[in-house]
């Protein structure tokens, strides 16, 4: 599914959030967009979900191939919404319904949008979890039995299960720890690319960034400061907020590269 | 667990297992059971049940046998808890009011559930005007009394059980949207409530399956308080001349034509009075309990069973 996103304004109770913002996304593309807390990445998300607070103003055109998102009626949204466009949350262990099993949590957009029976959705069910990587009686589970990781898998699995076109993954690596942040992100590159979906990675981490993405935008207050090919933002960053996100992101990267040996390093310099 | 191989597996809803409700109902009683205090309200509410079942088609004594030269009399063979004023048998009065009690307690909290749960929906609905002025009209409503509500409503309706299910049913309504209204909020504003919309799913959906089943700690205490406060509220109302009609047997009926010569004859007031603080005790303990057994998160068993159940359907 192909993108695009126009002079899109979004305010909050006359405070602006978003000012004139513009980015577009190809057909099978995985495009970045990254900024710091606050700078309004989140609401360009649910903008393009319809979900905005309902004291939100938006203006501007947010394309989805031929559909025009802002204004549009809710339930052309209901349908758009874990059918075409899958989104998997930031913090995996509160996006998970805690008295849900597993497998009720991953069934739920194909009990939504499809008309299947019981076992069609549980084998279809069965088929996703092994696809992000777990074993099959996690689907009688609840959240809170299982780890960070796993449960992010499983919020993978929820955005993934009816194969939607468009992927919006909100800070899907925030709230894990390093090791779990580079699977998670392997994981939903390769099945965003299986799959043949175009998606929108937004974070703050550009080590995650240049991981996940090919080109991205850098969003400051509001406004797209700067946008290219994640490789070459994160070499020569332009502005100085891109500055800031790309030191922010070498320091750590540096760290966990070079590993043991960078920290002794570290240790001799002082 | 070798309980659990008992369960059967009917069917898969997305992945999930469904032990059919009668499967899940029976690992919830037996995690109940397991407790001291959870042995003790299903003890005595199964058998308020039985006793009332019974009491429909068998008393010791009918309720009209009067006996005049028999009132007040103690405890013996043919009345086992002896006889009232007008010389009927008490233990058989009791054994027929559990019936009108227990259609009260049902009705009551079937009624306060539903306006209750009517007035959370509004509260927690984003585009509802009830959202803001919520609190402070609830708040108002709640500090009309029960009783002046009965009084009230007693002046079309005459003593009547459906004067007592209203007023108790509107009051503790109001009470149970007061105290879910936090957690109900805390649901609303969730991140899994996020994610419920962001893959599709309508407003009433959200309620009945992402909300609801996660405020039913909080419903199930209050409700089984509500149960506890109907039986005291019938015997108050009762005991004004505004609850039930003189001639139903219930609870409140017994101790109300007793406790007037408790002075004289107290042992035939102990009996009613024994019964409803029994069964209001065991009332407002069995939401305790249910509330610790119902949840997943605090009940492993309700997890073990899922997982066990699932190897079992495996094979």
């Amino acid at each position: 599914m192909s993108v695009a996103v126009e002079g899109l304004n979004i305010a909050i109770g006359g405070t602006t959030i978003v000012a004139d913002a513009a980015l577009s996304i190809a057909d099978g593309e995985r495009v970045g967009l990254i900024g710091s807390s606050g700078s309004g990445k989140s609401m360009i998300s649910k903008a393009m979900l319809g979900l905005l607070p309902l004291n939100a103003t938006v203006s501007g055109s947010i394309m989805l191939d031929d559909m025009q998102v802002v204004g549009a009626a809710e339930r052309e949204l209901a349908d758009l919404r874990g059918r075409y466009v899958g989104t998997v949350f930031q913090n995996p262990a509160a996006s998970l319904n805690p008295v849900m099993t597993v497998g009720q949590q991953i069934g739920l957009p194909l009990k939504l949008h499809y008309d299947l029976t019981k076992d069609e959705r549980v084998e279809r069910v069965g088929a996703m979890l092994a696809k992000v990587g777990l074993a099959k009686e996690i689907a009688v589970k609840y959240p809170h039995e299982l780890s960070g990781g796993q449960q992010q898998r499983v919020g993978i699995a929820t955005a993934l299960i009816t194969s939607p076109r468009f992927i919006i993954a909100d800070e899907p690596t925030t709230a894990l720890d390093s090791m779990s942040q580079r699977q998670i992100v392997d994981l939903l590159t390769s099945l965003v690319d299986d799959a043949g979906a175009s998606m929108l990675f937004i974070t703050h981490d550009f080590s995650v960034l240049a991981r996940a993405t090919t080109r991205c935008y850098v969003l400051e207050s509001g406004r797209i400061a700067e946008s290219g090919a994640t490789a070459e933002v994160l070499a020569d960053p332009k502005t100085p907020e891109s500055e800031r996100l790309v030191s922010a992101a070498r320091s750590l990267t540096l760290r966990s590269a070079d590993g043991f040996q960078s920290a002794k390093g570290d240790s001799h310099e002082r | 667990m070798s309980n659990n191989t008992q369960i059967t597996v009917s069917h898969n809803d997305g992945g999930r297992l469904r032990y059919g409700f009668a499967g899940r109902a029976a690992i919830v009683l037996k995690t109940m059971w397991r407790r001291g205090e959870g042995k003790f309200t299903l003890i005595v509410l199964a058998l308020w049940l039985v006793v009332a079942l019974i009491s429909l088609i068998w008393t010791p004594q009918s309720l009209w046998a009067t006996d005049g030269y028999h009132v007040w009399a103690k405890p013996s063979a043919s009345h086992w808890l002896g006889t009232d004023g007008t010389g009927a048998d008490v233990f058989s009065w009791l054994m027929a009011g559990s019936r009108t009690n227990l259609l009260i307690v049902v009705l009551t909290v079937a009624f306060s559930a539903l306006w209750g749960l009517l007035l959370v929906s509004a509260m927690v609905a984003r585009a509802s005007a009830l959202a803001s002025a919520s609190v402070v009209v609830i708040d108002a409503l709640i500090s009309i009394p029960t009783v002046l509500l009965a009084l009230i409503l007693a002046v079309p309706l005459g003593a009547s059980i459906t004067v007592i299910v209203i007023a108790c049913g509107f009051g503790y309504g109001l009470n149970l949207a007061r105290v879910a209204r936090p957690s109900a909020l805390l649901a609303a504003r969730s991140s899994y409530v996020e994610s419920a919309l962001a893959n599709g799913a309508s407003g009433w959906r959200i309620l009945v399956s992402h909300i609801i089943p996660n405020i039913v700690p909080v419903l199930a205490v209050q409700l089984s308080l509500s149960a506890g406060t109907a039986v005291l509220a019938e015997s108050g109302l009762t005991y004004l001349g505004i609850g039930v009609p003189s001639g139903m047997p219930s609870w409140g009926h017994s101790l109300a034509t007793s406790v007037k010569l408790i002075n004289v004859f107290p042992l035939t007031v102990l009996w009613p009075g024994l019964v409803v603080t029994v069964v209001v005790v065991a009332l407002n303990i069995f939401g305790d309990v249910l509330r610790d057994a119902i949840d997943p998160v605090t009940n492993p068993a309700l997890r073990q069973t899922a997982a066990s159940a699932e190897k079992e359907d495996e094979r």
